[in-house]
């Protein structure tokens, strides 16, 4: 394997901060990008990311078309507050509310699809507590700048020193580590050139997102990587170097739960793809023990791990986006 | 000057179209730790954030203070001053996280005086959003090594080197909306350290105890007589000592503010400090030592001039009861070096001292457009005639 798409594919946020740069190239090339911020009581962090990026990206420099907020249901005030901020604010469950209803961070981001205008859609996770513009602008740049680049994925700084002055990340989470980069080692090895393959914050073109399913949970960052890499190849990814990240730290449990999800969705596509057979179908609780009293007690999870079909095969979202060309049929039919 | 004044209130509104500006520099200011000594990130954060508000000249002078220059219109006019330190009592260096909501923001040092800071951040973008003009070049300046053991140096050297005359300043300070500052006590913040040594614990029949000794010294500052008139009075403001329940305590430290507006009482009070300190030091063979952390010469704009009789209409115009009262921050260096000006503070806020410090963010409008309503003032002349 080269690390040939590392090397060439890989930025530093810092390589995008002219922003007046980016601004001309979004006009020249007359697109629309749209923030989408999914959120489940997150009425701590909410309105300071939407700040920010309004006054740097839409008030000062205009590479913002709108910042949408799309929520699961928060019983805090995550909505009343990113509304009075001047996000566009909505419920998950308002969105094609005749499909049947799901609720995860997947089902929001593909439902964004739908009430989003632009080219380029950016989602970033709403409980960044160190939240910058660069977030944004620097998963923008490669978009905007390489014409090959459709999909950009955010690592972050978990630093170790490789020379005098230089840092750089020695990889994800505990997640990543011991569940995603093993996986990729054994099926997909290109993919461990993505540093931090589960980080929520990407971007890329409507074309690229209206074209893959979208699992409703967890495995909606595993399978993005997965089916973007199988339809268009490795080339049209880029990855960015946003600095550093701070956010809510999960025990291990959760991640666990995680875990599972994301090993469930990875071999559900495997399976799709031809490339393993399993005899029986894959069980659906996560079963983890607490020790109560003496005695082990099973603490069942159930995690059915719906997703949801290419946006592109609905025909409401079909219509709204006025997208029956014919490349569109040909795919469909294929 | 007077139309300016009746326009204030009109400003509030366009101000507040600015809204996420300025939350995001008091946002992206406050989160960059800046503890007295270490104020570089913050400083540099400031100079970045003036160059991308195109501003005219940005620089540091020789202390390293940042500074940005807003060029006006008349270059025989000299600079008005906008002052607001950089530096916040909270001592952690790694980034710290605000929380914004409906109303108010939240964070470790906002009030004191990340506030200040990002306020003044933003009036480059706040000029022009208001189209407005100066004769004076608008200083803005950052002041490093402001508070505690800072001692007011930032200040003191950027007043003290500048090359022109200035024409006026503005302190801003995040708290409290009202405040007119335009006088300072004189003042003298010092500490007291007392150390049991071991060869002291060997001598003495009975081990001395540093919390005890401490307390000594508590007592005799209590019975110093005070003048009410100048007015005088000591706080008494931090202590701690001792190292477990169950130990003598090895050594204690006490923190305390003698202030007047005579500087002559202050250094008398001071000196009868230091004689009790030795007194004490002498009875219980306590190594006991006296320090001079920060002071102030008292300083004061007469309750008249010019400049505060226009500050309190400019108050009062945006429907801001004035309030005035002595403070020992940057205006004292200003009056002291007979350079007219004021301190402001900008909003509303509570817990000023703790990690939870909040300000309330619409009354911010207000105090944003007072300030301006101030340069204003300072820009037409009433700080010239004295």
């Amino acid at each position: 394997m080269s690390n040939n798409w590392l090397d060439k594919n890989t930025f530093h946020y810092s390589d995008f901060k002219d922003l007046n740069r980016l601004v001309a190239e979004k006009e020249k090339k007359g697109l629309k990008i749209s923030l989408c911020l999914p959120t489940l009581n997150e009425e701590k962090t909410i309105a300071k990311e939407i700040i920010i990026m309004k006054s740097e990206l839409m008030t000062r420099y205009p590479l913002l078309d709108e910042i949408v907020v799309v929520d699961s249901g928060s019983s805090d005030q995550t909505r009343e507050i990113a509304r009075s901020y001047g996000a566009d604010v909505y419920q998950a469950t308002d969105i094609l509310p005749q499909l049947e209803q799901f609720k995860g961070k997947g089902e929001n981001l593909w439902k964004a699809l739908y009430i989003t205008k632009g080219d380029i859609i950016i989602y970033l996770d709403a409980d960044i507590k160190n939240i910058h513009h660069r977030f944004a602008y620097g998963l923008l740049g490669p978009l905007l700048l390489y014409d090959n680049i459709r999909f950009v994925k955010a690592f972050y700084d978990r630093p170790i020193s490789i020379g005098k002055k230089k840092m750089r990340p020695t990889g994800g989470g505990r997640v990543t580590e011991l569940v995603i980069r093993p996986l990729f080692s054994l099926f997909f090895p290109e993919l461990t050139q993505l540093i931090q393959p589960l980080s929520g914050e990407y971007a890329g073109f409507r074309e690229v997102f209206e074209r893959i399913p979208f699992p409703i949970g967890y495995g909606v960052e595993t399978s993005m990587n997965m089916d973007i890499y199988e339809k268009w190849g490795l080339d049209v990814m880029a990855q960015v170097d946003l600095d550093r990240r701070i956010h809510r730290n999960q025990d291990t449990k959760a991640l666990g739960r995680m875990a599972f999800v994301i090993l469930k969705t990875f071999i559900n596509r495997k399976i799709r793809l031809g490339l393993i057979d399993l005899k029986d179908d894959l069980y659906d609780e996560m079963i983890q023990y607490n020790l109560v009293r003496d005695q082990y007690e099973p603490d069942i999870f159930k995690i059915e791990g719906y997703e949801r079909p290419p946006i592109i095969e609905i025909p409401d979202y079909r219509e709204k986006f006025n997208v029956e060309r014919p490349e569109v049929q040909k795919y469909l039919e294929a | 000057m007077n139309n300016f004044r009746e326009q204030l209130a009109d400003l509030v509104d366009q101000i507040r179209s600015l809204r996420e500006i300025i939350i995001t520099n008091i946002v992206l200011i406050g989160q960059t730790p800046a503890p007295t000594f270490r104020e570089k990130k913050r400083s540099k954060l400031f100079m970045e954030r003036l160059a991308e508000f195109q501003v005219d000249e940005i620089t540091t002078d020789g202390y390293r203070n940042p500074i940005g220059i807003i060029r006006g219109t008349d270059a025989s006019k000299p600079p008005i001053f906008v002052l607001a330190h950089m530096d916040t009592f909270y001592e952690k260096v790694h980034p710290l996280n605000y929380m914004i909501k409906a109303d108010t923001i939240t964070g470790a040092g906002l009030l004191d005086n990340s506030v200040g800071v990002g306020v003044m951040t933003s009036l480059p973008a706040i000029f022009k959003k208001l189209e407005l003009k100066f004769e004076s070049d608008i200083v803005l300046a950052g002041t490093i090594q402001s508070i505690g053991k800072g001692n007011l140096r930032g200040v003191r050297h950027l007043l003290k080197t500048w090359p022109t005359p200035i024409r006026g300043g503005v302190c801003i300070e995040g708290i409290e909306l009202g405040r007119l500052n335009y006088y300072s006590d004189g003042m003298i913040r010092g500490e007291i350290g007392c150390i049991i040594s071991d060869e002291s614990k060997r001598l003495s029949e009975y081990t001395p105890n540093a919390i005890i000794i401490i307390n000594e010294v508590i007592n005799k500052i209590l019975n110093l007589k005070l003048s009410q008139r100048p007015r005088s009075r000591i706080v008494i403001g931090r202590i701690n000592g001792g190292a477990n329940h169950g130990r003598l305590a090895p050594e204690a430290n006490l923190g305390f503010e003698i202030r007047s507006d005579s500087y002559r009482v202050v250094k008398d009070l001071f000196a009868e400090i230091r004689d009790i300190v030795e007194g004490i030091g002498h009875r219980y063979e306590a190594e006991i030592n006296l320090k001079t952390i920060s002071n102030l010469k008292a300083a004061r704009l007469k309750h008249n001039h010019p400049l505060v009789k226009e500050a309190a209409a400019v108050l009062n115009a945006l429907g801001i009861k004035p309030v005035t009262k002595p403070t020992e921050s940057a205006l004292s260096i200003f009056l002291s070096r007979k350079i007219p000006a004021v301190t402001l503070g900008v909003t509303h806020g509570e817990n000023r001292y703790k990690d939870n410090a909040t300000m309330e963010i619409e009354p911010m409008y207000k105090g944003i457009a007072q300030i301006i309503g101030v340069l204003k003032a300072i820009d037409s002349g009433v700080c010239d005639e004295q």
